[in-house]
């Protein structure tokens, strides 16, 4: 039985000056986020940089260098309430060169809302946004064709870029899109429409926010297991796997079995945070207790044993190279997938997807912000799925042993074996 | 026992808490947990014991003491501290003036909040603590709002903005070069108003300067603050009493109250949600001196 997320994560992408910040912004402001103070911190950063007007862009620009040199570095997270229902706002920035803040923001996001110039039209950074969703299984894209103003509010203008936005979305198999003409300077189309849009019936971005249908799927239940713990009750020592429910539910009776390893065991009771349960479900952080001791430790995760995922050690998988050191195979690196970390080679490097042109090329070697196919050799057996089946299980970030630095983030295409 | 159920805000922010600790807990070799007394540090305690409960907590508590404190507030740390049966460290910014670590500021204008850096780095060296758990909030100021949720700190204790390790989905990078450690948030994704509503809905009993009660206090930048021994007054400052409560617990020096009619939970959770005015705004004056003022403080170790 599916059951609908309380919460939403979104994520605003943008290309430079299409006035995102100035968006969120305006959504905090609307909706009663921002407090007197704030504006008021807003209104003097405005004046002393010489702005006529309240600059809210100079909101979320959180960091000395951002607002010195009035751009975005990373990714800001403010959190409101869409008419009750709470939204989690990734801020990722649109310059070419912080890709890698998009790809972090946009990982797990629900929704995008992306902005689009009305006069400039769409760009390539557009379709590189657009293409990034659509690899993230970001499924809904609010479209926001900004600065409607200057083109004079024109209808045909606005069908013209929607209609784009759809036929670009659809060449990379990617979100749906609901588009929606506004001005975020002007305030119009965010909470409130105007009769400078007369035209337009459809929603506002908040309306689209608090409708968006987000359930929380009905998988295969699957837990990493983060946390064995023991203590004495009667002096017998109990042991319970204490983790979150990353998809799907568990009741108590179900079999269960702990991947690699196999050993399976009956659900005896499901303690969601002392609280006695007979039945949990993802998002939730329990400790299940099983009817007999079977050898489980950290790392292992927890299925049923009618509906198993595979356990292997090689994995075909696109990763975004996040690190200023380039990517070149063979590489030896570390892969981190929700409670496990193991040493890893990139035996292939196979291609590098040119986002701009939309098309696959030979590569020796991924530059950051590049997007690539690779083959992953992994030292141990792991429990993986491609990303389109389960996110937890086919998602992965890699270290650099070397520097300790998080390199790149991968989402597995397909399994290939051990 | 209880079938599936509808999920509300604050079972996803909990669970993802947990979720956080956990990591952490098994991930790093020596974990302590930021107490201060406040609202917050006591949510995070009481994630933490449920994160483990029935077994006790795997990491110590840790309080960087100022000794410009709110008796109120010490009474209750030693009071929540026995009720949780937990060993809390205490770190002591006067030991640090003492052992001529740091020097006391002087004058009306004197804080140990920037002293309190010194103090809190020298206990993890001197503990060799990896992963110190906070109870800051990304709603609470704009450099937060930037810094992950396992925020990496090199061997002199700083945060590098530019520089941060992404963290895709809830895949945490825990690895650690020696001496260096870890600052994780557990309470990154939570409002103010969540943590009011929480502390409703769980029955955390907090200090009692969090909710109404007279005070002699005397305004100074616009902002209340209350009187002390410890705080030297300028020309012109004289004390009077307000009916008032404090919407942050901090150093005495820099922490103002609000005036406030609001005694319960619920009278406060009305309040909050009906303010006009963010919770640092309302009381922290350190905030005031630049546009910068959190982001400097990072970087050179601060909470």
């Amino acid at each position: 039985m599916p059951v609908e997320s309380p919460m939403l994560h979104a994520v605003a992408v943008g290309s430079v000056d299409d006035g995102k910040s100035t968006l969120i912004g305006r959504l905090l402001y609307e909706t009663g986020h921002l407090n007197a103070d704030e504006i008021a911190h807003v209104e003097e950063a405005s004046r002393k940089r010489g702005r006529k007007f309240l600059d809210l862009a100079l909101l979320t620009d959180g960091l000395r260098a951002e607002r010195e040199q009035g751009i975005t570095i990373d990714v800001a997270y403010r959190s409101f309430d869409a008419q009750g229902r709470r939204i989690l706002l990734g801020d990722a920035p649109g310059h070419e060169q912080y890709t890698r803040n998009m790809v972090t923001a946009a990982a797990g996001a629900d929704v995008a809302i992306l902005l689009v110039d009305a006069k400039n039209g769409l760009t390539s950074q557009t379709r590189r946004h657009l293409a990034i969703c659509a690899m993230l299984g970001v499924e809904d894209v609010i479209a926001c064709v900004n600065k409607i103003d200057l083109v004079d509010y024109d209808e045909g203008r606005f069908t013209e870029l929607a209609d784009e936005l759809i036929a670009a979305s659809e060449a990379v198999d990617g979100p749906r899109i609901t588009a929606i003409p506004l001005s975020a300077l002007e305030g119009i189309n965010i909470t409130e429409r105007s009769d400078k849009l007369g035209w337009y019936s459809g929603p506002t971005v908040l309306e689209v926010l608090h409708d968006l249908d987000r359930l929380i799927a009905d998988e295969a239940f699957r837990m990493p297991v983060q946390w064995v713990t023991r203590h004495d009750e009667g002096g017998a020592d109990v042991r319970a796997l204490a983790g979150r429910i990353t998809s799907g539910t568990v009741r108590v009776g179900d079999e269960v079995v702990a991947l690699p390893g196999g050993k399976s065991a009956t659900v005896s009771a499901i303690d969601v945070l002392g609280d006695a349960r007979d039945v949990a479900s993802a998002p939730l952080s329990v400790a299940l207790h099983l009817a007999t001791d079977i050898d489980v430790s950290r790392g292992d995760v927890m299925a049923p044993v009618a509906d198993q995922p595979q356990v292997a050690t090689r994995v075909k998988a696109t990763v975004a190279w996040l690190d200023e050191n380039p990517l070149s195979a063979p590489a030896r690196l570390e892969v981190r997938q929700s409670a496990r970390l193991v040493p890893a080679i990139v035996e292939e490097l196979h291609e590098r997807l040119d986002l701009d042109a939309m098309k696959h090329e030979q590569a020796d070697a991924l530059e950051a912000n590049d997007l690539g196919i690779v083959t992953l050799l992994l030292a141990q057996p792991m429990v993986v799925q491609p990303y389109a089946v389960n996110r937890e299980m086919g998602s992965m970030v890699l270290v650099d042993p070397g520097s300790n630095r998080t390199v790149g983030a991968v989402m597995v295409t397909e399994v290939l074996g051990s | 026992m209880s079938t599936l159920t509808e999920l509300g805000t604050l079972d996803v922010l909990e669970a993802e808490a947990v979720h956080i600790i956990r990591e952490c807990a098994a991930e790093c070799e020596r974990p302590v947990l930021l107490f201060s007394g406040g609202k917050d540090s006591i949510v995070l305690a009481h994630l933490a014991t449920k994160a483990f409960a029935p077994a006790g907590l795997p990491f110590p508590l840790m309080h960087v003491d100022t000794g410009h404190n709110f008796p109120e507030v010490i009474e209750y740390r030693d009071w929540y501290v026995n009720e949780i049966d937990e060993r809390l460290i205490v770190a002591s910014v006067e030991e640090s003036i003492a052992t001529g670590r740091v020097q006391d500021e002087t004058g009306p204008r004197a804080s140990r909040n920037r002293l309190q850096t010194t103090t809190l780095l020298d206990a993890i060296a001197e503990h060799q603590f990896d992963a110190c758990f906070g109870g800051a909030r990304r709603d609470e100021e704009r450099a937060r709002a930037k810094e992950r949720v396992f925020s990496h700190r090199d061997m002199f204790g700083q945060w590098d903005p530019r520089n941060q390790r992404p963290e895709p989905w809830s895949i945490y990078n825990t690895k650690l070069r020696k001496g260096e450690h870890f600052r994780v948030f557990p309470l990154s994704n939570w409002t103010e108003i969540d943590i009011w509503a929480y502390i409703q809905r769980e029955g955390l009993r907090l200090p009692s300067i969090y909710f109404s009660h007279e005070r002699e206090v005397f305004t100074r930048d616009g902002m209340l603050m209350a009187a002390a021994d410890f705080v030297e007054r300028l020309p012109g400052e004289d004390t009077f009493t307000e009916t008032v409560r404090f919407r942050t617990v901090g150093d005495a020096t820099c922490t103002a109250c609000t005036l406030s009619t609001a005694s319960t939970v619920e009278q406060v959770l009305v309040e909050t949600r009906a303010s006009d005015v963010s919770e640092r705004g309302a009381s922290r004056a350190d905030d005031k001196t630049s546009e910068a003022a959190m982001e400097d403080r990072k970087r050179g170790g601060y909470f």
